[in-house]
């Protein structure tokens, strides 16, 4: 399936003041999403992850590379034709209505006025904001202005989102609806390209994230691959949650002698071994030894032990996990 | 496409009238020219006998009549040229002031990424601005010309619609100046900045008037050659209101005629410059990082 976004060797050099001392933005780096996919972009501040949604907007121009949005650059305005876009820190008018923005930015977009009459009262009733419509966006919380924002992005209905921030100011129900409308965005086709610091957010909306770190890719893959990624990657372990009867010190000893990590916590043991076969051995050791197993759990590493992992190792060599 | 883009821009100079409206630049605007159209008004005081003027008052000061009597239709174009001087002074500068934060305002950080992430070229973006800011200036000096020239005619039964041609000389002067306010305005993204520079520029380009004499007085060359390229690239300030004038009059002066006006040297060099600030406000912001 074709990619509906696509961004190949991008790099950007920022050129600082008269000096014109360099700071390299983005090394080089590559993702793709597809229609209907969630994709999210992960990274500490200064990763890159602005100036990536930046210049697949228009609004920076690429160093070197390539970004394009439904097979066209993004350097042209007719790929945002079809794109929908919620900045971070966006600052509507603050004199207009909520309809009065979504009409004029609906009809910057290509719509005339008809179509956005049409559309504005169905658009505020999905981001919960209908009986706001006539009232000026200066007396809008953040959360609602965030709202406004994203009824905005898709006024036009377009394939393409681009969301920095979504759910910034929002209370935990609004983040669950926003989370729902993205779902329901997603379902009908649209790639949307997510860039947020909650990385829980992250971990309950995208099918795939991509790990920025100091303009780089560290890591691209799903969520499943990338936690699971780390639990191998990072300590060439795998990890269990383990409870048994019977599981005297010398036996401990005996699973030790095995090559195999076990410690006890809170009334569990957490068991460290190579692989299955090695899973295998420890647990015949114990049954041998008349231990009975009640529970064996994988743990697995949480978004944020893998966002950690990445961004304190700064190992950029570590496991790249490719797209599944 | 053509429709969608008319679309994108007509909302965006819709945008400019909103903005204006709702941060009280246009009332302000419109209030100012307002005061300075009463004050008009009530300071002019006509008495007409036969076609001629047999008194006149201006600001409640008996004007004295040489002679008698006056034939008014002079009066009315020595008024008339005077206040269209006066116009094109307050007109410029009003419009400078009501319209110079345009840009500024477009580049701030969170609202440019909502421009610039529409389907909108970046060049058709800033030139609807422009047309907007223009418009709304075109409108108050309509307002302006129009308010004088009712009031004038219906004090004095004399109507000249050569002053309202004058209008269209204050609104070449508004747009050069204007786009000079835009490339300032894409550099620093200052409101503050840009108004300084283009009331500088104003008053820098009336001083090389006097290029001749400035450039006699130095004592080195290449100042004398700086102070005569100064005065062939900068707009002609002094000429444009010069230019009204003369426009307005006909070419006949109450007492002296005034002098004859070079279309090339004033309108030619004059538009070169806007044209060439605006071309160069529009390649600096197509490139800009934002």
């Amino acid at each position: 399936m074709a990619s509906a976004l696509s961004v190949h060797a991008l790099e950007k050099v920022f050129r600082n003041g008269f000096s014109r001392r360099e700071i390299r933005a983005l090394s080089g780096i590559d993702f793709e999403v597809a229609p209907g996919e969630v994709f999210g972009l992960l990274g500490p501040n200064g990763a890159g992850k602005t100036t990536t949604v930046k210049i697949l907007l228009g609004l920076t121009f690429p160093t070197k590379g390539e970004a394009r949005i439904l097979g066209l650059s993004a350097r042209s305005p007719e790929s945002r034709r079809r794109t929908g876009y919620l900045p971070e820190g966006h600052r509507f008018p603050g004199y207009l209505t909520a309809r009065q923005t979504l009409s004029i930015f609906g009809r910057m977009a290509g719509l005339s006025r008809g179509e956005v009459e049409q559309r504005i009262p169905a658009l505020l009733s999905r981001v919960r904001l209908p009986e706001w419509a006539d009232v000026k966006v200066k007396k809008f919380s953040k959360g609602m202005t965030q709202r406004l924002g994203l009824a905005a992005a898709l006024i036009h209905k377009p394939e393409v989102l681009l969301l920095d921030e979504p759910t910034d100011g929002v209370d935990p129900v609004g983040r669950r609806e926003i989370r729902d409308l993205l779902r329901e965005e997603a379902a009908r086709g649209t790639a949307i390209l997510l860039n947020s610091h909650l990385l829980s957010e992250i971990e309950l909306t995208c099918d795939r994230v991509t790990v920025l770190r100091k303009g780089s890719v560290a890591a691209t893959g799903t969520i499943k691959d990338l936690t699971g990624a780390s639990a191998l990657g990072v300590s060439s372990q795998v990890r269990y949650r383990m409870v048994a009867y019977g599981m005297t010190p010398s036996l401990v000893g005996g699973i030790q002698q095995l090559d195999a990590s076990i410690a006890q916590t809170n009334g569990h043991f957490e068991l460290s071994v190579r692989d299955y076969a090695h899973l295998n051995q420890v647990i015949d050791r114990l049954r041998a030894e008349g231990a009975e197993l009640r529970e064996l759990t994988p743990l697995r590493s949480s978004l944020e032990d893998v966002f950690v992992d990445l961004v304190k190792t700064g190992d950029l060599d570590s496991p790249e996990v490719k797209p599944s | 496409m053509r429709a969608l883009w008319a679309r994108a821009l007509w909302a965006n100079v819709e945008e400019v009238f909103r903005e204006a409206a709702a941060r009280f630049t246009l009332v302000a605007y419109f209030a100012l020219s307002t005061v300075f159209i009463l004050l008009f008004a009530a300071a002019v005081n006509l008495d007409v006998v036969d076609g001629a003027l047999a008194g006149a008052k201006l600001f409640g000061k008996e004007i004295e009549m040489r002679g008698g009597k006056v034939e008014i239709d002079k009066l009315v174009l020595g008024f008339e040229m005077g206040f269209s001087a006066v116009l094109y002074l307050v007109g410029t500068f009003l419009a400078i002031f009501a319209t110079a934060h345009l840009v500024p305002r477009l580049q701030e950080k969170g609202t440019i990424d909502l421009y610039l992430s529409r389907p909108i070229g970046r060049v058709p973006l800033l030139l609807s601005r422009y047309a907007g800011g223009l418009l709304l200036a075109a409108f108050n000096v309509a307002y302006l010309m129009v308010s004088i020239w009712l009031i004038v005619g219906i004090k004095t039964g004399v109507w000249n619609e050569r002053f309202l041609f004058g209008g269209g000389i204050i609104l070449f002067a508004i747009a050069t100046l204007l786009a000079f306010a835009f490339l300032v305005g894409v550099v620093t993204s200052s409101t503050a900045v840009s108004i300084m520079t283009s009331y500088g520029l104003f008053f820098m380009a009336s001083i090389l008037t006097a290029h001749e004499k400035i450039a006699a007085a130095m004592s080195m060359d290449w100042g004398a050659s700086l102070v005569h390229a100064g005065y062939w690239v900068l707009p002609k300030t002094a000429q444009l209101g010069q230019a009204i004038v003369v426009l307005v009059s006909g070419g006949t002066g109450m007492h002296r005629p005034p002098p004859p006006v070079d279309p090339w040297a004033v309108y030619g060099t004059t538009g070169l410059f806007g044209l060439l600030a605006l071309t160069w406000a529009c390649w600096l912001f197509s490139r800009k990082d934002f």
